[in-house]
């Protein structure tokens, strides 16, 4: 219950003579890594088969070290377990444990060789919400570079799991070939490097801006500098025909800009010091489906007059306009106009004739004040390393077990050391030869995902004392929430902002 | 002091327009927070004059009272893990809300803690509706459009960066230019406005409709986007305004957007007529032709007008023209069609394709009319299918197909003339063909010609 006469930071009287002063934000300290950036000269030709040997041999020892650890000198019965190292190698009867990539074969899941053989070749994969089906038997297969094994066992059910994880499983093989399993293991979390691995902290430092702070640094304590925040946004989904939650963009912006609210509150918008657009910045629904009959009349089925420009019109503005004042990175989502596949690369600067004189130009090493990079994207903001995407990756996850416990998926991605494990099986990938880039070298500190129904966050710890801070950041157009997270806690609060 | 008043009373009881502290901030050139204050404080005097003739909407920002947690203020007991984890932690959440003034103290009592209120935005007492308000802060760009958003933004109270980094403007082609593609119709439109400033633009689509669809429906393209195909030219003329600054071009082009975008009532920016026409002009030069003044209203007249006139024919024409070109793809694949479906077949062996079709007595011509042979060949035809075990196999099967192609060409014949011509029919068949299939044809009499020999 607050009454009018209790609010301290209320500008409700008559002009004073006093100026008003005016905030200097707090300065940033990033430094952008380019582990999803595709060469601009990329081949489609190659097979992605690649990318499953890629991976099984990148986490392969990490899971071999676990599951070593967990299984060695295990006897069940009169019989000792012994690791075999191919599929192929499990013999009928015996204990033992093997590491290979998990298969999932769902009910609804889309299946290439099925639409190869009926001759489909649409190019839109059909939208199914899950993948999974309650009373449909899924099969789960263990597949290495050798051959697969059809797993069974009550342990499975238990774990959610999806297409592309690498594990350990032990169990013995069944008299239909089938491998019943007692245990699993994964590989768990990376090696975390230290805050500030590769910037360091004494970047450059506005001049002068020393503000009345004392409380603060107190209570920031370690680094003693000024406290900051990331705002992380996304679905802000500009759009042409949908202004329901148009006023509230624009008090977003106000509020990044600091001209909202009263004095003492702006100090505290000073202190955010970036933000990151998680994706999804336009609305995919201004577009119009294409239907059979329009397409006969439309010479390479495109039809200029349906594009609608006003939406990335929108958005060009609203970043022309906070980047004045912040800086921005920017990760594309589904809807937005760049690659659908994964990882998606940087939106083209030419979709922001205004905003994109804040980029940096073409070859420039520097990362740009307003940084257009990729989904997944991967860097470090104030000595925090970050990983982020538009949200793909665990939706697609999300079709694959039976629940809506996306942290717990954002998780078990972090466990699996594998931020796109779908890919390429259900969610689009380019066809990797050399590297498989979704493997988790690094533990992030901060794993942000865009694009979420709603907001989540946790902390998760691993075994060798890593910490991870994971988000689910809400799409904006639905919930209206921003969310801001301390960068010297991780700490983690969320603003909404409401018209009714 | 009282100027503030006179100005928010011409536009709230005069113009009936609403206004917010951002768009008085920027029309009096005042920090926002003394706006607010100057909102407020006019709420009060108007009111006190006549109750309810101004309606207010406040901002209030602060923490909400937790529906379902009795615990006070302990917000930070989320960081703590309890024993039985919920899928997330609970963290504190701020609620900005823009409150109408009839809701105020219900708002109010919703919180458990608010940060900071004030004035959003004052309307005439008959307009509740908040909607509106989107419609005002998107008119700002008509008062910041000649401003560098860097420096005007320490004026209104904009949190500044002193780290911005920015591209320098000059250095790269303005977007307007940089927009304008070149096309055949655009030297002569381009040129005109330069020699005769006020007939040519006139003209335009008069002549624009003399020529093919196509040059009409480019022409009606060309007169929209001419403006921007313009400005580089316009900037030549000495009469234009060349040395507008860049930002003012850019926040035009966004002006324009917003205004079509939203259909706003255009505020009058009454204390400052000037700027009116300024943002105008700013807005001209990516909305209209940016000549003399009076080149521009009959260009802007004649322009709209043709624009309008044929955004309706545009669509017609192209569809025309879409279909005219269909049908002649169609006339023209015709005959290509059944060649070209054996062409991919042996594409990625061309190795073998001579070969396979050097032993082809498997070949059937059962008609030859008019130069043109049809029958039916042997031909190896894969097929994939799922086995019962769920593998793709990939089965080469041997089928027959029905084919049409030109005769082989006599060798040499297109070398040495019309000569050494076999028939008279079949020649007269030749010599339509090469204009109706251009250099289509070699290409599969180049195929054919290998397979007898």
């Amino acid at each position: 219950m607050v009454s009018l006469n209790d609010v301290s930071g209320s500008l409700l009287h008559k002009p004073t003579d006093s100026a008003h002063s005016v905030g200097t934000r707090t300065d940033s300290q990033y430094k952008p890594l380019t582990t999803y950036n595709l060469s601009h000269q990329r081949s489609y030709q190659q097979q992605y088969g690649d990318m499953y040997f890629l991976r099984l041999t990148k986490i392969k020892p990490a899971v071999e070290e676990v599951a070593a650890a967990a299984w060695e000198g295990t006897t069940i019965g009169d019989e000792r377990a012994k690791q075999v190292d191919r599929v192929l190698d499990v013999r009928q009867g015996e204990l033992c444990w093997v590491v290979g990539t998990v298969y999932m074969n769902l009910q609804n899941k889309p299946n290439i060789l099925e639409d190869v053989s009926k001759d489909r070749w649409i190019s839109r994969p059909d939208p199914v919400h899950k993948y999974f089906k309650e009373d449909e038997t899924e099969e789960i297969m263990l597949e290495d570079d050798s051959g697969r094994v059809r797993l069974v066992g009550d342990v499975l059910h238990k774990i959610g799991l999806a297409t592309g994880c690498i594990m350990a499983v032990m169990g013995t093989e069944n008299s239909n070939g089938e491998l019943e399993v007692i245990d699993v293991k994964f590989p768990d979390l990376p090696p975390q490097p230290e805050r500030w691995a590769l910037s360091s902290q004494s970047g450059p430092r506005g001049n002068g801006v020393k503000k009345v702070k004392g409380e603060d640094q107190e209570m920031s304590g370690q680094t003693g500098g000024k406290r900051k925040k990331l705002a992380i946004v996304s679905g802000l989904a500009f759009s042409g025909s949908d202004a329901s939650y148009a006023l509230e963009l624009e008090l977003l912006l106000e509020f990044l800009l600091g001209e909202v609210l009263s004095p003492d509150a702006q100090s505290e918008l000073s202190e955010i010091s970036r933000l990151i657009v998680a994706g999804d910045s336009i609305s995919g629904s201004d577009v119009k489906p294409v239907t059979e009959e329009e397409k006969k009349n439309k010479k390479y089925g495109y039809d200029a007059s349906a594009y609608n420009a006003v939406p990335s019109q929108l958005f060009d503005d609203f970043l022309a306009e906070i980047l004045a004042s912040i800086p921005v990175t920017l990760l594309p989502g589904s809807q937005d106009p760049a690659n659908s596949s994964y990882p998606q690369q940087p939106i083209h600067p030419a979709m922001f004739p205004n905003a994109r004189e804040y980029t940096n130009p073409p070859g420039s090493k520097e990362p740009g004040w307003l940084d257009i990079v990729t989904n997944p994207w991967e860097g470090e903001i104030d000595g925090w390393r970050a990983l982020g995407t538009g949200g793909q990756n665990v939706d697609d996850v999300y079709k694959y077990v039976n629940s809506e416990d996306r942290l717990g998926m954002m998780e078990a991605m972090c466990r699996w050391r594998c931020c796109a494990p779908t890919a390429p099986d259900t969610l689009w990938s380019y066809p990797f030869q050399d590297d498989d880039p979704f493997v988790l070298k690094d533990c992030p500190h901060l794993y942000f995902v865009g694009c979420q129904p709603e907001f989540g966050t946790k902390v998760v710890s691993g075994p060798a004392g890593q910490s991870v801070r994971l988000i689910t950041v809400p799409s904006f157009s639905a919930t209206r929430e921003i969310v801001l997270v301390d960068m010297e806690s991780l700490e983690v609060t969320k603003v909404k902002i409401t018209t009714a | 002091m009282d100027e503030y008043k006179k100005f928010l009373a011409d536009r709230l009881l005069s113009d009936e327009q609403p206004i917010t502290y951002r768009l008085l901030s920027r029309a009096l050139g005042i920090h926002v927070n003394t706006a607010k204050e100057m909102l407020y404080d006019y709420h009060t005097y108007q009111n006190g004059i006549k109750a309810e003739s101004i309606h207010a909407t406040y901002v209030v920002y602060g923490t909400k009272t937790q529906n379902n947690t009795a615990e006070d203020g302990d917000v930070e007991m989320s960081s703590s893990m309890p024993e039985h984890e919920p899928l997330s932690e609970t963290v504190p959440t701020t609620t900005l809300a823009l409150v109408g003034q009839e809701n105020l103290e219900a708002a109010l009592a919703e919180y458990q803690e608010v940060a900071s209120i004030h004035v959003y935005s004052l309307a005439p007492g008959s307009q509740r509706d908040v909607s509106l308000l989107y419609d005002v802060a998107k008119s700002l760009a008509e008062y910041t459009s000649k401003e560098d958003p860097l420096t005007a933004g320490e004026k209104y109270g904009t949190i500044r960066n002193l780290n911005v980094t920015r591209r320098d403007r000059q250095a790269r082609p303005k977007p307007g230019a940089s927009t304008s593609q070149p096309t055949k119709a655009q030297p002569a439109k381009a040129q005109p406005p330069k020699a005769q400033p006020i007939v040519p633009i006139k003209s335009e689509p008069a002549a624009a409709k003399k020529p093919s669809p196509f040059e009409v429906a480019a022409a009606a393209a060309k007169l929209k986007k001419q403006p921007t195909s313009q400005t580089p030219s316009s900037s030549e003329t000495p009469t234009s305004s060349a040395s507008k600054p860049a930002p003012a071009l850019k926040r035009g082009g966004s002006g324009s957007i917003m205004q079509s975008f939203a259909k706003a009532k255009p505020p009058k920016p009454k204390p400052e007529p000037k700027k009116e026409e300024d943002t105008e002009m700013a807005l001209s030069d990516d909305g209209e032709a940016d000549d003399e003044d009076i080149a521009q209203e009959k260009a802007e007249y004649k322009d709209s007008d043709a624009v309008r006139k044929s955004r309706k024919q545009r669509e017609e024409e192209l569809r025309r023209m879409m279909e005219e070109d269909d049908e002649d793809e169609k006339s023209e694949e015709e005959p290509a069609d059944e060649e070209m479906e054996e062409a991919p077949e042996p594409e990625p062996e061309p190795e073998e394709e001579p070969k396979e079709k050097e032993k082809e007595p498997t070949e059937v011509t059962t008609t030859t009319t008019n130069g043109r042979r049809r029958g039916r060949r042997k031909v190896m035809k894969k097929e994939r299918v799922m086995d019962e075990q769920g593998y793709l196999v990939t089965i080469q099967k041997p089928g027959w197909e029905s084919f049409s192609e030109d005769e082989a060409p006599p060798p040499k014949k297109p070398a040495i003339g019309s000569s050494v011509s076999s028939t008279p029919a079949s020649s007269g068949g030749k010599a339509k063909k090469p204009t109706g299939k251009g250099a289509q044809g070699n290409i599969m009499s180049f195929f054919a010609k290998k397979s007898y020999h």
